[in-house]
């Protein structure tokens, strides 16, 4: 059993009378790398001030490391956040910045020295103690603010949203370089963010919220792969939902025909959403396809064809394809049974995932059971 | 457009003629030969050699700048924690209240401020003279003070706090090693405005500088009833000169902080290097 670094347990935050945070309980881990994914606005940010301390939660229990957390103040935890807008201290250099936590601490000149050197070198920003921050570019002051937060060690690290104002490319390699951090340190690491491809691309596990609770966790593969409705299937990448109902395990109708899912455990002739990724159609002949469809754009996006096209039930199809067709040409979609995702209309996160053990393990154990629960 | 631009310079000359040409006319006569301002002479360095020997002129210099020094410090650390504290006021609407209260005492005439003192002075028994004037300075500058910093406080990034919590700090470290350094030159330009304000305040010191002890621009006001003579000149001169002096000194820390902060020299090869592995 791996120890838990921070535990919530039914944690409520009001202001006034509206609810910020709803009844939230997680664990995170030793070492791992979470990811607190939703829009802006849905308590993300609120989870990281209870655990830094700079608010306190109106009800529930906080354990940091072991110990209640509701008496220890801010500056007493071991806890550092990297923020947003990285609010560095532009009256100090490089090196005051990464050393500031440190020198509170009253350890020896030459060991501070040392700290700061190695943290520097984990941002690769060897040889910049001297730099003042106000010349630094976006990346680099952002690569300070890291330094600056894990040179005390601590046993979480919260990122609020740290690349958001860096540009695409850099955000990137950004996103690289966080997770190969991570790994290497081994502290764990809780990524705040809206933006699903990040999440996606360095998480262990990944919380989506909406208006203040937590929606669905998951590794980023079960979160892709089989979201738990049409709000989380949404928000993590592009996808096709369409209304079915399912007709017994195994076998659901929509768009007016019969398909065979790796789903069950529903109600017969119950309603649900059917959610098909984009990637997952491939664009064959009319008379091979399961459905088809009449192409209404297509749009070239470098990697893929973005073609979005109408079936005879009305529904609308976007589909990745490398390969071109033409508008207004009617074409068939192919796709596999895995690759239809039901979801119930209203499931909480708990039934659901006893549903999908059961049923998913049942049909393919050695694909999908394996990577289920991290 | 470019006539604009020189009707515009012409304009901007003569306000500054207008404003300078009264101090200019004075400093001028401060040479002149001729114990008048009526016409000039020939040139003399005697009005000041005279201010030289004036042992109670001097006495009265010396006591204003010690008033000035002093009043404006008690007044920047009074000021400044003031800031502090309207800054950190919880309620929107108390903060909004403390900052108006200050202003209004920004802009409530010297006049009544320096009745009142006198009044609450005699009120309370308080002796006039040296202490006086040093409080009724105290409390005129602070208003200053805290309009110079309160803007300041809010360009602040206030993560910036959160972020010193975050490393450890406490409360007091928050204060001494974020903040202040921050706001340093806001508690500069707080300094200076009250110092200036403090050697040429008139009219509340006309109030509670009681006998025996007189600040210049009182001393000056009293000797220039009694007629103009061009010591005065001579002194006022003098004080125009501190103040260039003192405005020169602001100005050099400003430039100083501001050139420390502007980009040196942005090598953009270091990035790159510091992105790639």
């Amino acid at each position: 059993m791996e120890k838990n670094i921070v535990s919530f347990t039914h944690v409520e935050k009001k202001y006034e009378e509206e609810y910020v945070l709803k009844d939230i309980t997680f664990e995170l881990k030793k070492g791992k790398f979470y990811t607190l994914l939703g829009p802006s606005g849905c308590g993300k940010s609120t989870i990281l001030n209870i655990i830094a301390g700079f608010t306190q939660p109106s009800s529930g229990v906080v354990v940091l490391n072991g110990d209640n957390a509701i008496n220890t103040p801010a500056e007493k935890r071991k806890v550092n956040t990297v923020f947003q807008d990285y609010a560095l201290f532009p009256h100090m250099n490089v090196f005051d910045n990464v050393a500031f936590g440190l020198k509170l601490k009253r350890i020896s000149k030459q060991q501070i020295r040392e700290k700061v050197k190695t943290a520097l070198q984990l941002v690769r920003l060897n040889g910049f103690e001297n730099k003042e921050t106000t010349e630094m570019s976006g990346g680099q002051k952002q690569r300070v603010a890291i330094a600056r937060a894990i040179v005390n060690e601590p046993d979480v690290l919260l990122l609020d949203e740290p690349l958001s104002a860096l540009d695409l490319k850099l955000r990137t390699e950004m996103q690289y370089e966080l997770r190969a951090l991570q790994r290497r340190l081994g502290i764990t690491f809780l990524f705040v963010t809206h933006d699903q491809e990040e999440a996606l691309a360095m998480s262990d596990e990944i919380m989506v919220m909406k208006n203040g609770e937590i929606v669905q966790t998951g590794t980023p593969m079960d979160i892709y792969d089989e979201p738990i409705n049409r709000y989380v299937a949404d928000f993590i990448g592009e996808s096709n939902i369409v209304k079915g109902r399912m007709l017994s395990d195994y076998l659901v109708s929509f768009a007016g025909k019969r398909f065979v899912c790796v789903d069950g455990g529903m109600n017969t002739n119950e309603k649900v959403d059917v959610v098909i990724r984009p990637e997952d159609l491939t664009v064959t002949d009319a008379d091979a396809g399961q459905i088809q469809i009449t192409v209404e754009t297509q749009l070239f996006r470098g990697v893929h064809y973005e073609i979005v096209g109408l079936d005879q039930s009305g529904n609308e199809w976007l589909i990745h394809s490398t390969k071109k067709t033409e508008s207004g040409k009617i074409v068939g979609l192919t796709f596999q049974p895995e690759d239809i995702h039901i979801m119930r209309l209203s499931e909480t996160e708990e039934d659901f995932d006893e549903r999908i053990e059961q049923y998913t393990t049942s049909v393919n154990a050695d694909e999908k059971g394996a990577d289920f629960h991290g | 457009m470019k006539k604009n631009t020189k009707r515009s310079s012409v304009y901007l000359a003569v306000v500054f003629i207008l404003l300078y040409l009264p101090i200019l006319y004075l400093f001028f006569y401060s040479f002149n030969k001729a114990g008048t301002m009526n016409q000039f002479q020939g040139f003399t360095f005697k009005h000041y050699s005279a201010l030289q020997k004036d042992t109670r002129l001097l006495i009265i210099a010396l006591d204003t700048l010690r008033v000035a020094l002093l009043s404006s410090l008690a007044a920047t650390v009074i000021g400044t924690l003031g800031a502090i504290g309207i800054y950190f006021s919880r309620a929107k609407r108390t903060q909004r209240i403390l900052i108006n209260l200050n202003t209004i005492l920004l802009v409530s005439p010297d006049v009544i401020i320096g009745a009142s003192f006198l009044l609450l002075f005699t009120l309370i028994g308080f002796r006039l003279g040296f202490y006086s004037v040093l409080v009724s300075h105290i409390a005129f500058s602070i208003p200053i003070v805290v309009l110079m910093v309160l803007p300041k406080l809010e360009e602040m990034n206030e993560h910036m706090i959160t972020a010193g919590r975050d490393l450890g700090a406490n409360q007091w470290q928050v204060l001494k090693e974020i903040i202040l350094p921050d706001i340093r030159p806001g508690v500069f330009a707080g300094f200076f405005m009250a110092f200036t304000y403090s050697i040429d305040d008139f009219a509340v010191s006309f109030f509670v500088t009681g006998n025996g002890f007189a600040t210049l621009a009182v001393e000056i006001y009293s000797r220039a009833r009694q007629g103009v003579s061009l010591e005065i000149n001579a002194l006022s001169t003098l004080l125009f000169l501190v103040t260039i002096g003192l405005v020169l000194i602001y100005y050099f820390i400003q430039k100083k902080q501001r050139s420390k902060k502007q980009p040196l020299s942005l090598d953009p090869t270091n990035h790159e290097k510091a992105v790639r592995p």
